[in-house]
């Protein structure tokens, strides 16, 4: 496969991915705002999602109609939703022989749908939770139409690196924010905010199935980083890294595959046999940051390896 | 309003052959769709238009324009009505143009090596110097299998009494045959069993003869030659035809960037290490294919790769410097070339064409202007030309003084008025000009045309320029079994 396709496929499953995350954590976060009788702040969500400083961010984090707008539909966030989805299609549309036509039809359709107008008025004054579900939707769709008819090549191993690398450093950096709002304080037992952190990234019903005990911030840190069936958590996302890392192995070019190999295999021991006890005695904000500088490695060492084309 | 209303009041415009009706009745192969036509209502048809049109957006089969630093994409306005093409006027078509191909190729050997037309004074000697395509380069190369277009778009026009005309000859990197491929695609889905029903030849088997031509052209004795198409990249306007053919025909979709020359040999890179590439089809013009050797300021191609191509060590589609034998100029000798190589009377005619080079035929132009179209010898596209009957005088002088400078990059030839086919535009049909552009493709053995290829539309009302860059749009193109 050619190292410029490689890379293409690569991120256009990263932005892909980082688009549903963003769509799912803004519906549950408006949901939130509707539902929090404290002051809601969109502070925690512009501050890891965007690139605002906290002066802009402060100016619009308690107005939830700006911020859905800056989020999904503003052509100056190099973070929104349709800047996102833009990238992806450029990706995927400079590859479009080497993902199904399905594939590259449903990416385009996602396109035009983020970039119509008629979406842009709707989310000022109609009910977002509706305009967001035909977008998380469209993107499911995405992720179905990549399954059912991709082959299971070199390039689905990209897809799918690039996606479990994205999603590890999500949930890890939502995590982070999160907790940072509360400096960290693991006594905090307010139901509603774990709730709708786990909520966020479709964790809220495991949660219940696995803590009878109500809400505790350690049970909540356990999930998301050390639960390896919980398709979000780091440990998951670093363990399909690496399975799918795996596959591209070849006699051709072995002395790269072994490094990076090696590197994900590092990473993954680190994450399988951490404990939450190991993890507040190193401080999460240390740990969790050591993991997402872990996997940039990971990004990095793809680009020199495999990537390399200019 | 009713369909057969909606062809009642279609009139052809007098002193133009219509491909549709004549005197009044509908020609023979047009009664099917007629029919179909008749029993729909008009807000069927548009519905068609409508899914026409979502079915290109959808499917990305659009170009981008950039305005204000936003790409807006366009979809290239596609026409649901079919043009239709008989199996006699096909037979008729496919010869003239398998004549005029096997002289050309000839042409192109002759012009890079012997050069007996030019001793034999056929073609003046001049004209192929001063024509900036013709490449020194090339010279004393010879070609794999001598064959230097392995791919054509062959441009025909219709006079007012129906009769064919060659208008242009694109042997370069010629576009459009994703249009011919997806025009059908669409015709498919908006209009169900219309095309069994019709007895209409399939135009799908392209991308595998295309295929078949370019493994065969491998210099490397291998079982499976590695065969890339390349692209100049997603920012051409032709960008989705460059992918939709690698993806037809299984092979790899590259840039410049992603190739480099190792010993006179093209590599791949891939993530696998180097992979060795054996036959190139590019869409990349001359110019830009090796900043060694032509344009050096050029990021499109791959430094080194002339070596590679002179040393045989790899197949570049089409040859490089066709662009002598597809000049304007050069043009109107190639019923000469058919005479002097084949022996054989053309069975396609020119438009009759006047070289401005040539004093006397100039002053013949100068004072004819209305009667003429002129247009520059090294442009394609519709751009640069003028003409003569809808220019103002201010621009005809000014026009004048721009060929004075350099008459050799201009001809004229007389405003032809080219046929009409039936449009439907808002809720009516209205006659369009068209041409015909099918699609030849040269192998070690022989020349094969799919039947069918891209008709272009004139879209803007009395408009005689069809180029997609004037305002022009495509049909779906018929070729109808026996």
């Amino acid at each position: 496969m050619l190292s410029r396709v490689a890379d293409s496929l690569y991120w256009m499953s990263r932005y892909m991915e980082r688009a549903d995350g963003i769509l799912r954590m803004l519906k549950i976060n408006y949901a939130s705002s509707q539902d929090d009788v404290q002051e809601f702040s969109w502070m925690p969500v512009l501050r890891i999602f965007t690139y605002m400083d906290e002066e802009g961010a402060g100016k619009i984090s308690q107005n939830t109609r700006a911020v859905l707008q800056y989020m999904v539909t503003d052509r100056e966030n190099s973070n929104s939703v349709l800047n996102i989805i833009t990238h992806a299609r450029e990706n995927a549309r400079s590859v479009q022989d080497h993902i199904t036509k399905e594939l590259w039809q449903c990416l385009n359709d996602f396109y035009h749908l983020v970039r119509d107008e008629k979406l842009n008025r709707d989310l000022h004054k109609e009910d977002p939770v509706s305009i967001l579900d035909v977008l998380i939707k469209q993107g499911m769709l995405y992720f179905g139409t990549l399954d059912v008819t991709m082959a299971r090549g070199e390039g689905y191993a990209f897809i799918n690196i690039g996606k479990y690398l994205e999603r590890g450093v999500q949930s890890a950096d939502i995590l982070d924010v999160k907790f940072s709002d509360l400096r960290y304080d693991f006594r905090n037992t307010d139901t509603t905010y774990w709730k709708y952190l786990l909520l966020s990234i479709s964790g809220y019903e495991l949660y219940l199935k696995t803590y009878r005990s109500g809400f505790d911030a350690r049970n909540v840190v356990e999930q998301i980083v050390l639960n390896d069936e919980f398709p979000r958590s780091v440990l998951y996302s670093v363990d399909r890294v690496h399975r799918y890392f795996e596959r591209l192995k070849s006699e051709r070019n072995n002395e790269s595959f072994q490094k990076i190999d090696f590197m994900i295999g590092r990473i993954l021991s680190k994450v399988r046999y951490s404990t939450v006890e190991s993890i507040m005695a190193l401080g999460l904000h240390a740990y969790l940051i050591g993991i997402k500088e872990d996997l940039y490695e990971v990004g990095n060492a793809l680009n020199q390896n495999y990537f390399a084309y200019t | 309003m009713q369909t057969s209303e909606l062809l009642n009041s279609y009139s052809v415009d007098p002193g133009t052959w219509d491909e549709m009706y004549s005197d009044l009745s509908v020609r023979g192969q047009y009664r099917g769709v007629v029919n179909f036509m008749q029993q729909m209502s008009i807000e069927e048809l548009n519905k068609k238009e409508e899914l026409a049109k979502r079915l290109f957006m959808s499917q990305g089969i659009t170009f981008t324009v950039y305005s204000s630093g936003e790409g807006i994409e366009k979809i290239f306005p596609f026409d649901i009505i079919p043009r239709i093409i008989t199996a006699t006027e096909w037979k008729y078509i496919e010869e003239g143009i398998k004549q005029r191909l096997k002289a050309l190729n000839l042409f192109l050997k002759d012009v890079y090596s012997n050069q007996f037309i030019l001793k034999d004074g056929i073609v003046p000697v001049e004209m192929v110097y001063s024509c900036p395509h013709y490449l020194r380069e090339m010279h004393g190369f010879h070609v794999p299998h001598d064959l230097y277009v392995h791919i054509a778009g062959i441009d025909l026009i219709r006079d007012h009494d129906g009769t064919f005309y060659i208008l242009e000859d694109n042997l370069r990197t010629p576009s459009g045959v994703s249009y011919m491929l997806e025009n059908r695609e669409i015709t498919k889905r908006i209009f169900p069993d219309l095309l069994p029903n019709n007895n209409v030849r399939s135009v799908t088997d392209y991308p595998n003869i295309l295929h078949k031509n370019l493994v065969s052209l491998s210099p490397r004795q291998t079982s499976h030659p590695t065969v890339v198409v390349l692209t100049p990249g997603i920012y051409n306007s032709a960008y989705f035809e460059h992918t939709t053919l690698a993806r037809l025909m299984g092979v790899e979709l590259v840039e410049g960037r992603d190739l480099l020359i190792d010993n006179h040999r093209v590599f791949m890179k891939t993530t696998a290490g180097l992979q060795q590439v054996d036959v190139i089809y590019r869409r990349v013009d001359d110019e830009f294919l090796d900043p060694l050797v032509f344009n050096p300021d050029s990021m499109l191609g791959v430094a080194g790769i002339m070596s590679a191509y002179r040393k045989g060590n790899v197949a570049i589609v089409n040859a490089i410097g066709n662009g002598v034998a597809d000049d304007k100029a050069i043009y109107t000798y190639v019923p000469a070339m058919i005479r002097y190589y084949l022996n054989e009377e053309p069975i396609l005619k020119n438009v009759p064409t006047y070289q401005l080079g040539h004093p006397d035929e100039r002053e013949h132009v100068f004072t004819n202007m209305q009667k003429m179209v002129i247009k520059r010898t090294n442009e394609s596209g519709g751009y640069g030309m003028l003409m003569g009957h809808s220019a103002s005088d201010e621009e005809i002088s000014k026009y004048k003084m721009e060929i004075l400078k350099d008459p050799r990059q201009f001809i004229a030839q007389p405003i032809i008025s080219l046929s009409s086919a039936p449009c439907y535009m808002n809720g009516r049909l209205k006659p369009r000009r068209v041409d015909l552009r099918p699609y030849a493709l040269c192998g070690p053995e022989g020349i094969q045309i799919v039947p069918g290829g891209l008709t272009r539309v004139a879209l803007r009302e009395g408009s005689l320029v069809v180029n997609s860059s004037q305002g022009g749009g495509s049909k779906d193109t018929w070729v109808l079994a026996g």
